[in-house]
């Protein structure tokens, strides 16, 4: 008889922290996904070309070898200059396409004659390693036609991104995945 | 003149004019964009869409399927060759297909941040989160059994456990108490999510991550070969959370459904050392003995919860170094020390801003006060938990048979074919 009244006395114990762990966890729940009923779908990480510095970490932090960031040329801003100091390097030998002359080390930007004076300038992304080098050169010098994006193609979306904490210019933020891209041209 | 003179003449004195005027000129208006002549129409630079593997609700659709398969194979199936099947299409699908986040371990930081400031948090992020525990609650851990791909790709990879001794492995199971603790704080004050940061497999997975990851995540392994599942027992924040909820669960795994001839056997397979072996009922001098010592713990707790307070006040700054405001204020004090700003990006940043040296090291100290009050609160919870499992210690119950112990059992069956009670 008092065994079984111990029973009964640790079976409501225990279903009363079963609801306990319930009710709290419920609790929790609700408080984190209440109010800005907006943010229901992904969310993906993006960065904000007004902000970045092109300080290369783009390049050198992101989980994933190579980047997931890319150059991408919003070419409504290009000047289509011949002399393009997205391009070539501040001390190019000469102006032409060789490789010493430009300053993306994996000659990913291809350089195209439309007419004289102008040229097109266009990103091999398969090449592209996010470094910014070009990026930081057109934004100092040039129209800052080109800029850095995460490509969405690429990026695994992780629940963290480890360029945006180790981004000095605080410049990555979350933005829905219907409109994941920040386009500068259109900021 | 060489050719090419002229043209290197004129870049130089473009770069320096239009250097001076950077930081005036807007830069639409450097160089206007041209008025071709030729029938020219630009390239369309290509925006791809969200590579989604899973949309959202699939994907807690499919974790949800998952636990149930996991559930009935563990509890009506009862088949360690099953299980192992099972946990192999886990490890493929949730490790190397789905490639990692948002996973129900890092989603802990998510719920707990958007809780903190009020909300915000998807459903889907929510649903992720609470299923393995309502699991949990109702089966036991059955998430860490054969569906999470962290602890199924360490599964693989036991070859020879050893019996980590009694002392060692109750000091290394609380530094999970201790990562929860620390992942939540730096979560809620805007420091990162340090739990994912700390995830070793995520770029095994991804078969892409930086060196430092999949040398640590390749030792996990390596280690695992003698200690099963490092990662789970002695690191997984959210096993914490787990343990908590299959401690005060419905069902119990059981070894045998018939009655236990406590022959050992299955103690010798438990890779993860879950096995409570019997005890007989202490005499009563043992008992009283007992009691006192109950009593002197329950009296030595609140020494103890202070202590992590302490502890945790200590730790502080510690932590808040992975915060960006820390991070500068760092880069300056360097810049001091180096006397030249030169290749700081992060002091290039913070003047771009226009924040000087004494209005970030007035944000940074600011930061650091409430990473301080954060992780006495961490340290308080820390500090609670090693009171509750000294007292724990004191507690012998009397035990007639080998049962599972809710805790450390992450139901991986091997005990079953192992059981001579289950054969036949």
């Amino acid at each position: 008889m008092q065994n079984e009244q111990t029973f009964s006395r640790r079976n409501l114990l225990a279903w009363a922290l079963r609801a306990g762990t319930g009710g709290v966890v419920a609790a929790l729940l609700l408080r984190a996904t209440g109010h800005r009923a907006a943010a229901q779908g992904r969310a993906v990480w993006q960065l904000d070309p007004r902000k970045c510095i092109q300080c290369g970490r783009c390049e050198t932090e992101c989980v994933l070898q190579p980047s997931a960031v890319k150059c991408v040329h919003g070419i409504e801003m290009c000047g289509y200059c011949k002399l393009c100091f997205g391009y070539f390097k501040p001390n190019a030998p000469r102006l032409d396409e060789a490789a010493e002359n430009q300053i993306c080390p994996t000659g990913a930007i291809l350089r195209k004659f439309i007419e004289t004076p102008y040229f097109e300038y266009t990103i091999n992304e398969s090449l592209c390693t996010g470094c910014g080098l070009c990026v930081k050169s057109c934004t100092n010098f040039g129209n800052g036609s080109l800029y850095l994006q995460v490509r969405h193609d690429r990026c695994v979306n992780c629940n963290t991104c480890r360029i945006a904490e180790r981004c000095p210019a605080q410049a990555f933020t979350r933005v829905s995945e219907d409109a994941p891209y920040l386009l500068k041209e259109k900021l | 003149m060489r050719p090419g003179m002229e043209e290197r003449f004129l870049m130089r004195a473009v770069w320096i004019l239009s250097g001076l005027f950077a930081g005036y000129s807007s830069a639409e208006s450097r160089f206007p964009k041209p008025q071709f002549e030729s029938a020219y129409t630009a390239p369309v630079t290509p925006y791809p869409p969200v590579h989604e593997i899973l949309a959202p609700w699939a994907d807690v659709a499919v974790l949800a399927v998952a636990l149930a398969v996991a559930t009935l194979l563990i509890y009506r199936v009862r088949s360690r060759r099953w299980i192992l099947v099972f946990s192999g299409i886990s490890l493929l699908f949730f490790g190397f297909m789905r490639q990692g986040c948002l996973c129900p371990v890092g989603a802990t930081q998510n719920v707990v941040a958007a809780a903190w400031h009020g909300g915000g948090l998807p459903l889907y992020a929510a649903a992720l989160f609470v299923l393995p525990m309502v699991f949990a609650l109702f089966f036991g851990r059955v998430f860490c059994g054969a569906v999470c791909p962290l602890g199924m790709i360490q599964e693989f990879f036991i070859i020879h456990p050893v019996h980590v001794p009694r002392r060692v492995e109750a000091v290394l199971r609380l530094v999970p108490v201790a990562v929860l603790g620390i992942g939540i704080v730096a979560a809620v004050n805007g420091a990162g999510y340090l739990i994912c940061r700390s995830d070793p497999f995520v770029g095994l997975f991804r078969r892409s991550a930086p060196l430092v990851m999949v040398l640590v995540g390749v030792a996990v392994l390596l280690v695992g070969m003698v200690v099963a599942r490092p990662y789970c027992r002695y690191f997984c924040p959210y096993g914490v959370i787990l343990e908590w909820c299959s401690r005060v669960g419905w069902k119990r795994f059981e070894i045998t459904q018939a009655t236990c001839i406590n022959c050992r056997l299955c103690v010798g397979v438990c890779p993860v050392q879950a096995i409570a072996v019997p005890r007989e009922q202490l005499p009563e001098r043992a008992r009283t003995f007992q009691f006192k010592r109950f009593v002197r713990v329950l009296g030595l707790a609140p020494v103890v919860v202070a202590g992590g307070i302490l502890l945790g006040w200590l730790s502080g700054r510690v932590v808040a170094s992975a915060h960006p405001d820390v991070v500068q204020l760092a880069a300056f004090e360097q810049a001091a020390r180096m006397g030249s700003e030169e290749g700081l990006v992060d002091v290039e940043a913070a003047r771009r801003n226009g924040w000087s040296a004494e209005v970030v090291a007035g944000r940074a100290a600011a930061t650091v006060e409430r990473f301080r009050r954060g992780m006495a609160w961490a340290g308080g919870f820390f500090g609670l938990v090693v009171a509750l499992r000294m007292l724990q210690l004191t507690r012998l119950r009397r035990l007639t048979q080998h049962e599972a112990d809710r805790i450390r059992c992450v139901a991986c069956g091997r005990c079953y074919p192992a059981c001579p009670k289950n054969q036949g």
